[in-house]
């Protein structure tokens, strides 16, 4: 039978959030959906680990707020969360810290009690951190075993350099040295009203908004501090790290660009999308369904507040870790030198426009747009732009982009893989 | 074929499955792997539509499948004006393929790199091969979907392609379900528009060897070089459908389900004995299993962390749980049914995935089937399933 024809959605809608300003000057963000009998409620606070004195400090007060309060011990926090049904997530970056708190509307109520006491009087109790702390370390030495993740910190090490915040890692034993009194220092200096915003979606009306606020309104002012300075970026360009033994090597390949806020940052997100962003991308073709060197590959911009950057991950079978690499780097001289043919570039469009409507698909995503776009300064109008600039795009802005940022003298490859596959890595590669 | 559609007012994209009623269970004992090695053919093209993916893409989709021990299940969601582009191609590659020598070896190579990644290059990659090994002596769920071995999936030849479309990809064995804001009847109407023109073929299942009763207990200790050591202990449980199966998943609930649970009060938070813990049940359609999984901490024998599992048993054996826990686990399972319902995707999947499992307005009633649980039948499921004779237990030591 013929095929259907096609229709592109011409515009994605999603309603913009509704702001209102506390008496403190958190900003309260409402996103009101009665289709769903659901509620999530997130705190935003700037407290992720660029803002640590010492290792892991932002990661362990974010997830220890919920054990224990003045009023109420860890157990009866999760005893009266998952009597309700509740949900309550933690989620860190370098950047900030996100509190979320998913409940039914039947059970709002119970399930904001519980948030003010966590949000509001955590104490951080000594047994708690231990048993935190033990497990953490625990967890961190086993992902240490795995390509991947190793080379995800030296990836990161090597764009910032290594005693940058967005490129530092700490050696597991760092836990040991968490005190109590180093994270109640913490969760005054960085858990403040000055650093926080409230995005609520689902079933939100005005007995809702009311008791959110209620809690938001309680947070402290800020204390004054030094507006944060970065140290210089030290970029290394090529790291091979052992791995003995690892039937398959991790690659990432990127470079340090900018954050969202950039002009260039939307159309180099269409760059990394036709490199590796879709299953149909470049890269895939290559890597995977023409040579099977990989199960997977991605390519994508990356976003922090005060900085950006574009990169490629794969793994790879050990005995074609040179062979891989190569057909990347070949990959991306191609899409500098040749304008993308149009309809691979209205593919990638069309494409890019979809994933925008599935994640804003149910009222979970559309919070979790409407926070990444309120942490850029912009707000949901700002999905229509987008969509118009991914439109607007020609193959020659493509090739232009491709041609402008990936340039291979910037590369940083960092290869995480067995000790064999390092001999004579990078001669002639540069 | 089967066919299952649900009005989604409430989304602006629709979400086609299909979903094959082949697992890794149907696959020959020399062969296994292949039930999954075929999925990934399903997007090597056809006569037709040479691309899979492009289409899909050009119609601002996403399209993906998985495959377990009991069936195969292939999912698109797109903007709902393009559905008919969904139910093309889908009906398209059930009309057949068009695998050749070079695509079945370039996709070999892929699935023998996914088994590296996720098997053999992950820490404790190998314990659930392990464990399906120990527990299982006959059924097929005594290997991974991936594959008992890597050699199966290099052995893979386009005359076992050939026959396992012929046997299993027929109209008869898939249920297709879409979930949309479209009329009921003009789904159906699309559905019959663009597969009824397919004719079916008999499904060739040969029966699926089901595994004898357990009658003495099994241990097996490994070495590996991990960080941690884990213990894991595995109980034949009865199969999805019956009333001990709800019962079966709302004990693992009480035990793990979250930082109040049994298992993580007492074991991580109290005891300090282990780093992480996890009951769970395999879910399968056939007898599956019910699982504990605790990773030590480094102070932790292998022998206090059994005990402490033996003993969380004991409890639920020798005592009733009290009425307050019972509620908070049937609570639970509500709340996450209606977390699980928020997007267009899940529901298509559900519902294929209840017709498969042979009663689909269970999606509705399950609730009730938790709710009817009480305090008599978890005792006396745990009385009757955690016997030691029908206990097998995995040591997965941390070589020092």
């Amino acid at each position: 039978m013929n095929r259907p024809p096609i229709i592109t959605p011409a515009s994605v809608e999603v309603a913009n959030a509704r702001l209102s300003t506390l008496s403190n000057g958190v900003r309260l963000y409402t996103l009101a959906s009665q289709d769903f009998e659901v509620l999530r409620v997130t705190f935003v606070f700037n407290a992720g680990s660029t803002v640590q004195d010492a290792p892991f400090t932002a990661s362990a007060v974010a997830n220890l707020l919920a054990e224990g309060t003045a009023r109420m011990t860890a157990l009866e926090i999760a005893e009266k969360l998952d009597y309700h049904g509740s949900w309550f997530d933690v989620n860190i970056d370098r950047d900030n810290a996100y509190i979320s708190f998913c409940t039914l509307s039947k059970f709002f109520d119970q399930t904001m009690e519980v948030a003010s006491e966590i949000l509001l009087h955590p104490l951080f109790p000594q047994k708690e951190m231990e048993v935190y702390c033990q497990k953490r370390k625990q967890r961190l030495a086993i992902e240490r075993t795995k390509v991947d993740s190793l080379a995800r910190e030296e990836f990161a090490g090597a764009l910032f350099g290594k005693s940058h915040p967005y490129g530092v890692s700490y050696p597991e034993a760092a836990y040991d040295d968490i005190t109590r009194s180093s994270l109640e220092a913490f969760y005054r200096a960085h858990y403040t009203a000055g650093d926080c915003f409230v995005v609520c979606s689902g079933q939100v009306g005005e007995h809702e908004t009311e008791v959110i606020s209620r809690i938001a309104s309680a947070l402290p002012p800020a204390p004054e501090r030094e507006p944060l300075t970065f140290p210089r970026v030290e970029t290394r360009h090529r790291v091979f790290t052992p791995h003995t033994g690892a039937v398959q090597s991790a690659i990432r390949i990127g470079r340090l660009l900018f954050p969202r806020q950039h002009p260039d940052f939307t159309g180099m997100q269409v760059v990394a999308t036709a490199l590796g962003g879709y299953f149909g991308s470049r890269l895939m073709r290559n890597l995977r369904e023409e040579n099977g060197y990989t199960y997977g590959v991605m390519a994508a911009m990356v976003n922090f507040q005060q900085s950006g950057y574009f990169a490629i991950a794969t793994q790879v079978g050990s005995d074609v870790t040179h062979e891989a690499l190569d057909a990347i780097y070949a990959e991306i001289e191609l899409l500098r030198r040749e304008p993308l043919p149009e309809e691979e570039l209205d593919l990638v469009k069309n494409m890019m426009i979809g994933e925008m409507m599935r994640i804003l698909d149910g009222p979970f995503g559309i919070a979790d747009v409407s926070i990444e776009n309120i942490l850029c300064g912009t707000d949901n109008r700002s999905i229509d732009r987008q969509i118009s600039e991914i439109r607007s795009m020609t193959p020659e802005d493509i090739r232009r982009l491709a041609s402008k940022y990936l340039d291979p003298e910037e590369f940083v490859t960092v290869v995480v893989g067995d000790d064999s596959i390092g001999e004579g890595l990078f001669d002639n590669r540069d | 074929m089967t066919v299952a559609v649900n009005r989604d007012r409430q989304s602006k994209l629709a979400a086609v499955n299909l979903l094959y009623k082949v697992g890794a269970r149907n696959e020959n004992p020399e062969r296994t792997g292949f039930a999954h090695l075929f999925e990934h053919l399903m997007f090597r093209g056809t006569p037709r539509i040479p691309n899979f993916d492009l289409p899909v893409q050009m119609a601002s989709g996403d399209n993906n499948a998985f495959t377990n021990n009991d069936y195969t299940d292939f999912y698109i969601t797109l903007p709902v004006d393009n559905l008919e582009t969904a139910l093309w191609l889908e009906s398209d590659r059930m009309m057949g393929l068009d695998i050749t020598l070079p695509k079945l070896e370039a996709e070999k190579k892929v699935v023998m790199e996914e088994y590296r990644q996720r098997y053999l290059n992950q820490p404790y990659g190998d314990q659930t091969m392990l464990l399906r090994e120990l527990a299982y002596k006959v059924h097929p769920y005594r290997w991974a979907t991936i594959g008992r071995k890597i050699e199966h999936i290099a052995d893979a030849s386009l005359d076992d392609v050939a026959r396992f479309f012929e046997t299993h990809y027929t109209p008869s064995n898939a249920i297709l379900s879409i979930s949309a804001d479209r009329d009921e009847e003009e789904l159906f109407d699309l559905a019959a528009k663009w597969f009824s023109p397919i004719a079916s073929r008999p499904v060739g299942n040969s029966p699926i060897p089901q595994e004898p009763v357990q009658t003495e207990a099994r241990r097996l200790k490994v070495e590996r070089d991990v960080p941690a050591t884990t213990v894991t202990m595995a109980y034949h449980m009865s199969a999805r459908g019956s009333q001990d199966f709800y019962t079966a998943d709302l004990v693992s609930d009480l035990l793990s389900g979250g930082d109040s649970s049994r298992l993580y009060t007492d074991l991580v938070k109290e005891k300090q004995l282990l780093s992480s813990v996890n009951a769970y049940i395999t879910g399968d359609l056939d007898p599956g299993l019910f699982v504990f999984t605790g990773q030590l901490l480094p102070d932790t024998t292998p022998e206090e962390a059994e005990e402490a599992f033996l003993e969380s048993i004991r409890e639920l054996q020798e005592h009733d749980a009290t009425r307050y826990e019972v509620e908070k686990v049937k609570n639970k399972f509500e709340a996450n049914t209606l977390f699980g319902e928020l997007n267009v995707m899940n529901k298509a999947l559900n519902l294929g995935f209840y017709e498969m499992a042979g009663d689909i307005g269970l999606i509705n009633r399950e609730v009730d089937l938790y709710r009817g649980v009480d305090c008599e039948a978890i005792r006396r499921f745990s009385l009757e399933t955690f016997r030691p004779e029908n206990c097998s237990t995995l040591i997965y030591k941390a070589r020092s």
